[in-house]
This record gives structure tokens, sequence and C-alpha cells, in this order.
């Protein structure tokens, strides 16, 4: 099973993406609505992956990333963003500051786990 | 009867010459003249003059003066003759009596005007000045303002007047004397006045330079201040001559281009010691000179400003839009997939409608995402070198699932061998989805598509050609417009957004290319775009014409 740490603060985004990743049996869910409590829970569910939401309320995808990477344990977890802002430019942006993927927004919940397994196979 | 006026309109004349002298004085001395002096000369003269010459004048009549006097005041009194024109009427309002000045003014001969009424000598004098005039003068007051005179051949001249009544020895109007100064250059200088203190205190700045030696030869108040100079400053200092200077280089740079383009006429947006500004520049030439530039700046900042917030709330509702389109897209797409158990056939059909209406929705919000970054020429254009052959194969890949759909066959030709290029890929593809989605939409079933790639020296040009039933010959015009309907399109069913041609239209000139189409109705259509080998703008080949036809 793959440990997923999903943070998004829409509810019904959380359930479908759960609905998503749970039916393909594949996947360890723990689902935060923020990033701050994100950044509580991270280090003990030892996620595989982190699956961030990109504007969120309080603290951005980019912030809870960098602020779970500085438990050294989180250091090398690799982080897929889902964002409503897919320009050309932001995604090279997140990218660059060590995305291992970006969904945009609206995502297809039935190609969901292939897209995760498939990035985190590329940053292995 | 002219007897019983005579020593009458003697001394009215000397008083109204006084009068018509004194305000002639006025007038101009206040036109003319400049500071401290502005504000007393024209009214101590005037005083003075109103005083003197009458006196003078009437001094000749009574012959009481001496030789040396006389002979002063003749030549005084030919100058003013020289200088005013003057008419006498008689109490019907016919003229009795002109001067050689009016004549000379007016083009007429004396036999022209005497006995005719005076009227002949105005255009269409305002009925209320008239009414004022005549009020004035039936209860003995003189009247003074500005009058036009109709000259024979038809011209108006401005005339500053003084029109005195006259009576006879019982107290009984008899007629008016009128003596008044050509006022219409005057008038041309008060007028030329103003409009340079118009401009000189306009919001949006003027600059001119000289095209020769590249100095300034005027800059108004709003462009001094920018410059932090003035007049004595400025002057036969280079543009880049003064205490600020930034900016100015680029405006400098396209005043040559003008002269070298043999352009009479430019206009374009730039950065001005930080302010976004309009320019408009034009090149004016005279047989004297080398030329000179007329420069208008207008200050943008605001424009600017609120083009930015309004590209952000566009940007903002776009984005929030896909927050709820992600819920009920997946959630739709969960019951699609059966996620949720099976689902009875009708619902399966009407959940399929909505799921294809969101992915429109989806779409549109994408275009017009794009469209106001192309708006805002925030179009971004990645360039880097691909095959344009693959690239091509590729786009026909990514719609191949509409060949079942539409039961249309695609023809490729040109894509044999690699074609190395140097483009967006990203935005290419967009361009050659669009083209090819559209293709397969309008065919008919059975038809055929091809996709055709040449080459073509300096440029390449790729076409995308179906056998659908063409474009009505009267809407050819609209066809790159946003949200423009063919009336044989159907756009709604064939799931199109109706800014898909726009935003091609955007990408491929982005690109420094350009794009059209041919068309006949009931045979088909052939959309193309040319893009330059070379990067943009740095080719120095004119662009192939964008055709449309139909």
């Amino acid at each position: 099973m793959i440990k997923i740490l999903h943070v998004e603060d829409d509810a019904d985004i959380r359930e479908i993406a759960l609905m998503s990743l749970e039916l393909s049996g594949e996947f360890d869910v723990l689902q935060c609505s923020s990033g701050q409590e994100a950044v509580a829970k991270a280090a003990a569910f030892a996620p595989d992956v982190f699956l961030l939401d990109m504007m969120m309320p309080g603290m951005t995808g980019r912030e809870t990333l960098d602020n779970m990477r500085k438990d050294a344990q989180l250091g090398n977890v690799p982080a897929i963003f889902m964002t409503a802002r897919a320009q050309h430019s932001e995604i090279e942006e997140l990218f660059n500051n060590g995305a291992a993927e970006v969904i945009p927004k609206p995502f297809d919940p039935m190609a969901l786990p292939e897209q995760i397994k498939l990035a985190m196979k590329k940053s292995a | 009867m002219r007897q019983p006026i005579d020593m009458q309109s003697s001394t009215a004349l000397a008083i109204a010459s006084g009068c018509g002298i004194a305000a002639a004085w006025y007038y101009l001395s206040k036109t003319v003249l400049l500071g401290p002096s502005a504000q007393v000369a024209p009214a101590f003269g005037a005083i003075a003059l109103a005083a003197t010459v009458p006196t003078l004048i009437m001094s000749k009549t009574a012959g009481n003066r001496s030789k040396t006097a006389r002979s002063s005041m003749v030549q005084r009194l030919d100058a003013f003759e020289k200088h005013v024109c003057i008419n006498i009427v008689d109490a019907a309002g016919n003229l009795t009596e002109v001067n050689e000045k009016l004549l000379e003014l007016t083009g007429y001969d004396r036999s022209d005007l005497i006995g005719q009424p005076a009227a002949l000598l105005y255009n269409d004098i305002d009925s209320e000045v008239a009414a004022d005039i005549r009020a004035n003068l039936h209860s003995g007051q003189s009247w003074e303002g500005e009058t036009p005179l109709r000259r024979k051949d038809g011209r108006e001249i401005f005339t500053q007047s003084t029109i005195m009544p006259l009576f006879d020895s019982a107290g009984k109007y008899v007629g008016s004397i009128t003596a008044r100064t050509d006022v219409s250059r005057t008038n041309e200088l008060i007028s030329e006045r103003q409009t340079a203190k118009t401009l000189y205190e306009l919001r949006d700045e003027i600059w001119i330079i000289d095209a020769d030696t590249e100095e300034f030869s005027y800059l108004n108040r709003t462009a001094e201040s920018r410059f932090d100079t003035s007049r004595g400053d400025y002057l036969d200092r280079s543009v880049g001559g003064l205490n600020k200077s930034e900016g100015t280089a680029e405006i400098l740079a396209a005043c040559r281009a003008l002269v070298a383009d043999g352009k009479s006429t430019s206009r374009f947006e730039t950065v001005l010691m930080g302010s976004p500004v309009d320019v408009s520049i034009k090149f004016l030439t005279d047989a004297e000179t080398s030329g000179r530039y007329l420069i208008l700046i207008s200050d943008i900042s605001e424009r600017v400003e609120q083009e930015k917030q309004k590209s952000s709330f566009i940007s903002t509702v776009s984005h929030e839009l896909r927050s709820p389109l992600t819920s009920i897209k997946g959630a739709m797409g969960l019951l699609l997939s059966k996620s949720a158990g099976e689902l009875p056939d009708k619902a399966t059909s009407l959940l399929e409608i909505a799921h294809r209406n969101a992915d429109r929705l989806i779409l549109i919000i994408n275009d017009i995402l794009d469209l106001d970054k192309m708006a805002n020429g925030d179009i971004e254009i990645a360039m880097q070198s691909v095959d344009l052959s693959e690239l091509v194969k590729e786009a026909d890949q990514a719609n191949a699932m509409l060949q079942q759909r539409y039961g249309v066959q695609v023809e490729l030709t040109g894509t044999e061998n690699p074609f190395p290029f140097n483009t967006d890929p990203n935005r290419l593809l967009q361009v050659l989805n669009n083209l090819i989605s559209n293709a397969y939409k309008f065919s008919k079933p059975g038809g055929k598509i091809y996709l055709d790639v040449e080459d073509e020296g300096a440029w390449v040009r790729v076409s995308v050609t179906d056998e659908g039933q063409g474009i009505p010959h009267d809407e050819t015009h609209k066809i790159f417009n946003r949200f423009s309907d063919m009336s044989n399109s159907d756009r709604a069913s064939k799931g199109g957004t109706g800014l898909g041609l726009n935003i091609c239209k955007a990408i491929v000139e982005n690109m420094g290319g350009t794009i059209g189409f041919e068309s006949t109705e009931g045979v088909g259509t052939k959309f193309f775009f040319c893009l330059p080998k070379a990067p943009k703008g740095s080719s120095g080949i004119e662009a192939p014409a964008a055709r449309q036809s139909a």
C-alpha cells in the first residue's frame, strides 16, 4: 500500500479524490483540510507521497511542502501538486521548486491513481 | 438732407474719431502688450486719445490754430483716416458717407454704398446685437463692440466698432456715425495664442524635436515638468542631454525609424521614466528645415492598472470556477465508471450529456483565460527545436478517436521526413488540435481530411482541409471573431466554444505568422497557417498574406 497524504481545503474534492484512490485499492490515504493540519500530522503518518492542493487559505501547497520538508524524514518524499492555475509558467515554477508532478484541475478521478504512481516512479 | 447735419456730423466725427482711435488703441494694446504695462497702458492711452483727438479735429474745423499746429493735426487726421474705417448713416439707416479706408477694406466703390442700407455692410449680425445698437443710439448713447463686416466679395472681416448717435439742433435723432478698425488679424493672433496656451496647458505631453539636430524646440508644461526643465533650459539641448532621459532613447529610435522607413506617423506603447505611456509620433516636413518630430505622450498608468485589475478578476473567476467543476466532473466521472454501482441506461445517457458539457465548460474557461492573456500581450511562447512532421502526426493521433465518431479518414502529406523547426510545440499543438477537431466536426460521414506540411523556403505552410459543408460566402468575414456562429455550424451540438479560431489566429500571429482559409460552400474548407522558419522578428521577409476566400 502506498501511504499518501492528501491536503485539500475543498471537502467535495477531498471526497472524490478519496473515492478514486480507495477504489484502486493501492493507497492508504490520510486527508487534511489545511496546510497547518498537514504539517502537524505528516511526521507521524510518514507518507510515501504528498498530494497537495496549491491554492489554500492560510498556507499554500508550496508553503505546506516547505514546512513539512523541514523534517528531515520527509525531505525526500515526492510531492504532487494539484492546481486550478494550470498556466505554463506556474507549472514550470512548481517543477523548479521540487514538484514530482503537477496535475491540473479539474482532474480525472479514474486516471488519478495511475498519475500518482507514474510520478512516484519518475522521481524514484 | 446732408446740410442740417454737416456741423453736427463734423463734431460727431471728431468725437467718434477720438473714441475710435481710443478704442482701437485699447483693444490692440491689450492684445499685444505683455507684463505690467498691459495693465495700465491700454486704459491711460485710450483716455488720452479720446480726450485729445476730438479737440484736434475740432480745432481744424475752427481754423484757430497756427499753421504748424494745423499741419500736425492734418497729419494726425491723415494717419487716423488711414487706420480707421468711418461711415455715416441717416435716420432711415442708409449710408450717407464712407471714408477711403472703408472702401479699401470692403472692396466697394463709393457709388456702391452711398444711399444704400447700411445692412449691405453686414453679414448676419446677431439680432440681439442689432437691437442693442438701436436701443443705445436712440437713447443717445454710443455702442462699442465687435461686428462682422461683409466685403464686396462676400468674405467676412471682424471689426471693433464705436457707433455714436447723431442729433440735429432740435435734438432729433438723424442718424449715426461708426468708426471701426479691422481686428481680423488680431483675432487670428488671439486665436493662435489661445491655441498655443491650450497646447501648453494640455494634460498630455507635447514634444517637438528637430529631426536634424535631435534637439528640443518645444515642450509643453507637462513635458517640462517631466524633464524638470523650463523653456530657457531645454531649447537647443539634445533629447538625452536633459536632467532626466530614461526611456527617451527608445522614442528617439522610433523617430529615426519613421524617417528611415519613409513613414510619417507611428504609435506605440513604452515605459518612460518608470511609467507606461502611449506615444504618437508625426514627422512634419517643410521646405526650410529637415523636419521636426511632433510627439504626443499620454500617461496610461491608470488604464494599465485597470486592465491589470480586470485581468486579475477574470483570472480569479476562471480559476474559482475550476474548483466546483472539479467536483462536478469528478463525481460524474466516478458514476460513469460505475464506481458507485450500475446505473440504468437512461441515467447513464443523461450523465454522459452532463459530463460532456462539463468538459465544454472547462474548455471555455481555458479559452477565456488564454484570450485574456493574449489581450494583455502575456501569451507565453516558449520556442524550441522540434520535428514539425512528428508534431503534426501527434496532433493527428490526439484526435484519432474522432475518426470513428465522425466516420472520417485522415491523409497526411509532407510529413514523411523529419522537418526540423523552431516553434512552441504546445501552442502549435493547440492550433493544430483546434483546426483538426473543427475539420472532423464539419466533415460529412465518409469524408476525408487532408493534413499537409509544405516547405516554402523561408516559411512553412501547414493546412487542414475538410470535405465538409464549407463556410457561407457572406459569413467569411467573421470566421476569426470571438463567439461567431456560422448559420450552418450548430456550434452547441458540435461542442465548440466559439473562441478556438480567434485563439489560433492570436497564437499564429504571435509567432510571426499568418492564418487564413479558402472555402467553397458544399465542397469543403481549407484552413492554413504560415510560420517563419527563422525566429519572429529576425526573418526580414514579408509574411505571406493571409487569404480569406469562399
